[in-house]
């Protein structure tokens, strides 16, 4: 480790020069007619979509009548899951951190084999509506469910910011400076509060439902966008022809040492820990983990996996070559990428969008490239918030609060926390402290920590209780916040310098904590479990029925079939 | 596990006549809920063949997820070597295609195998709203407590 960065979040990277603005140097700022039509219609759109498809119960809210099949419910996955940090902020890592930026290709894609084989079809069995009502009723606990709804609208926070820093720089190349328009905010703070006001403002008009006809559009205009700036800019620059995603090898040796070297910015312990953190997050994240109740049979959870899967290394396989691209160009036509100054992290987080404009492309054609990004945050922030807004209207307000409250109610709430979110989001993405990917990376350990052991150890081992589990949220919780107290909180306060402890952020950082996090909390709750009484019957009997390979009935819990006593089947008609 | 049929299963027979072998029996013959959950004791014919499958999977997850760039580290010089043809240093493609290819792969594999595991147990999902497949759970699920 060669220190550890303030102005990037990678542990190991060493700070750039700080820049005063996010503004990112070299990039072409100004109002472009093409690309903002562009962008405005493609929100236009997705707007109408979520107006087309608006809901009025909760059941479509949340989870779309359960009615998505295979190959739409894959791409759902892939536009939930391919977010700013995908599209933009992997290809900064791996432009500026080199071997260690591919952690997030392998993090973000390889997790979902143990999602495929150890959660999904029971998670569709299951079949609640939000991942807090797992845990609350798994573990037969308010509290549980209380904690669950609390890190879920926390993750949805954390990996927001992340994304409101994408949008916004995306957003700067399509609009230009709009800093003049609000005293004391900049280009960056006003873009921020702009995109989020058209994000919020889209998804308290259309619920899941909207949301989940709107990803696969989004998905449909990320993917295309990201390949096809790819392609041409490979093609135009004399990198590649058909396949850049294989003929960027070729361009490895002329990127620098820096490019490729493996362990020079980062420990094989800071690779290892990454990895893991964004493995286990990715199995642990709610909005992830709830589109698997989405399906109409757990055959379909299967099989939605790998498509999803399949989708999202379209664009993993693809982030690398851009990055190689970004980072050739930036050399030729700014200076070199490495070295002192070297590429700022700014330009770096739009380093897909400055290598189409680097090549000389039509402004139109980066305005498309411009446009995926966007589309892929806001997708992605609309899971965000709808998981984290059911976890208050759903698992806080009906099921704690109101046990009576009505449809329209629930909504309301439900509308009043994804605005809620969308406040909080723009405030911390103003100033945020770490980059793109780093900030989605703090949510996944976050996941990784609290909700992943729950749902595995839940769904894996019966006599799971609610003493264990409560034991293990709350460890989860204070583990992922030492790292994050240590490294990034410092970042917002002057007087301190982060991290406040090096050895601690040598050994359990806070992007790659659940390496650390994730055995002690297994231990903690499988030992208070059996130090503890068992769970109930009915809860282990309802564990069994989300393992049992009978066929369900579509709209049917794992709790329906064991509550009916065996009496029927029967679907409910609603 | 066979020491289950002693329930009145009698109109399961008749429902799921059609399936032929050992494992569709012993699948009728289970009552799920009634077999305990636990990753590291299946406890019926199906969890065991499936878990089979799963912890092979999980294997060559952790050998090609972690295997490269743990090679990388013990072996820094072999694998930073250039790939013939493609121009990769081996370390790079193993971590930045190979892994990511490999989940998806195993996936696929994951997937085709529990389909042929239903099918071994003779279990439908064409038809999950099916009343007569459903008996069957139904009248497992019904037995004691």
């Amino acid at each position: 480790m060669t220190g550890t960065g303030t102005e990037t979040g990678i542990p190991g990277i060493t700070a750039l020069p700080l820049q005063e603005s996010l503004l990112p140097e070299s990039l072409d700022i100004s109002f472009k007619v093409v690309p903002a039509v562009l962008v405005l219609g493609m929100l236009a759109l997705f707007l109408a979509i979520g107006f087309v498809f608006r809901v009025a119960d909760t059941e479509d809210m949340w989870v779309a009548g359960r009615s998505i099949g295979n190959v739409e419910n894959g791409m759902a996955i892939g536009a939930n899951w391919m977010s700013a940090a995908s599209y933009l902020g992997m290809a900064a890592s791996i432009a500026l951190a080199g071997f260690y930026g591919l952690v997030f290709v392998v993090g973000w894609t390889t997790g979902y084999f143990i999602l495929l084989i150890f959660l999904a079809a029971q998670l569709r069995r299951f079949g609640k509506y939000t991942a807090p009502d797992f845990v609350g009723d798994r573990f037969n606990s308010d509290s549980a469910r209380a904690i669950a709804a609390v890190t879920t609208f926390l993750i949805g926070f954390v990996y927001a910011i992340g994304q409101a820093k994408g949008m916004a720089l995306v957003g700067l190349y399509v609009f230009g400076d709009f800093g003049f328009l609000l005293p004391g905010l900049d280009g960056y703070q006003v873009m921020v509060i702009f995109m989020m006001a058209i994000t919020v403002g889209y998804l308290t008009l259309s619920g899941m439902l909207g949301a989940t006809k709107n990803q696969a559009v989004q998905y449909t205009i990320l993917i295309v966008a990201f390949l096809v700036g790819l392609f041409v800019v490979g093609y135009t620059n004399g990198y590649s022809t058909v396949l850049p995603q294989l003929e960027y090898g070729m361009l490895i040796d002329d990127l620098g040492s820096e490019f490729s070297e493996p362990f020079v910015t980062s420990s094989y312990y800071l690779w290892i820990a990454t990895t893991f953190s964004l493995i286990v997050g990715t199995c642990g994240l709610p909005h992830v983990l709830v589109r698997f109740y989405t399906v109409e049979s757990e055959r379909t959870a299967r099989w939605s996996t790998v498509w999803g899967l399949f989708f999202i290394c379209l664009l993993y396989w693809s982030a690398p070559a851009f990055a190689a691209f970004g980072t050739d160009l930036y050399t030729t036509n700014v200076r070199p990428t490495y070295g002192d100054p070297g590429m700022a992290s700014a330009a770096s987080e739009v380093i897909v969008v400055l290598a189409a404009q680097l090549s000389n492309l039509p402004e139109w054609f980066v305005g498309i490239v411009a446009a995926g990004g966007i589309a892929a945050a806001i997708a992605t922030v609309a899971g965000l918030f709808i998981a984290g807004s059911s976890a208050i209207s759903h698992d806080i307000y009906t099921n704690i609060i109101n046990e009576d409250a009505t449809q329209r109610q629930q909504i309301l709430v439900g509308r009043l926390s994804i605005v809620a979110l969308g406040v909080l989001t723009t405030l911390a993405a103003l100033d945020p402290a770490s980059s793109i990917a780093a900030l989605v990376g703090y949510a996944f350990a976050l996941a990784g920590s609290v909700l992943f052991p729950m749902f595995f150890i839940g769904m894996w081992w019966e006599n799971a209780n609610r003493q264990g589990a409560l034991a293990g949220m709350t460890t989860g919780l204070v583990l992922w916040s030492i790292p994050m107290i240590n490294e990034i909180v410092p970042t917002y306060v002057s007087s301190l310098e982060a991290p406040l402890s090096a050895g601690l952020a040598q050994w359990m950082p806070a992007i790659g904590s659940a390496l650390i996090t994730l055995p002690i909390v297994f231990a903690v709750t499988i030992i208070v479990s059996l130090v503890t009484d068992d769970p109930p019957a009915e809860t282990k009997r309802i564990v069994r029925q989300c393992h049992s390979p009978e066929p369900m009935g579509q709209q049917q819990t794992a709790e329906d079939v064991v509550a009916d006593g065996g009496e029927s089947q029967t679907p409910a008609d609603d | 596990m066979r020491d289950n049929n002693t329930q009145d299963s009698d109109d399961e027979l008749e429902t799921d006549g059609g399936v032929a072998g050992g494992h569709g029996q012993a699948h009728r013959d289970t009552d799920y809920l009634n077999q305990e959950v636990n990753l590291l004791k299946p406890s019926t014919p199906f969890m065991r063949d499936h878990l089979r499958v799963v912890w092979t999977g999980f294997v060559i997850w952790v050998v090609a997820v972690f295997g490269p760039v743990t090679l990388t580290y013990l072996a820094t010089d072999a694998m930073t070597t250039q790939m013939p043809v493609l121009g990769f240093p081996w370390h790079y493609f193993l971590v930045a295609f190979g892994a990511p290819t490999s989940a998806l792969l195993l996936s696929v594999w994951y997937s085709r195998k529990r389909d042929a595991l239903d099918e071994k147990y003779g279990i439908d999902h064409t038809t999950p709203e099916g009343t007569e497949h459903g008996g069957a759970t139904a009248a497992d699920g019904g037995v004691d407590e």
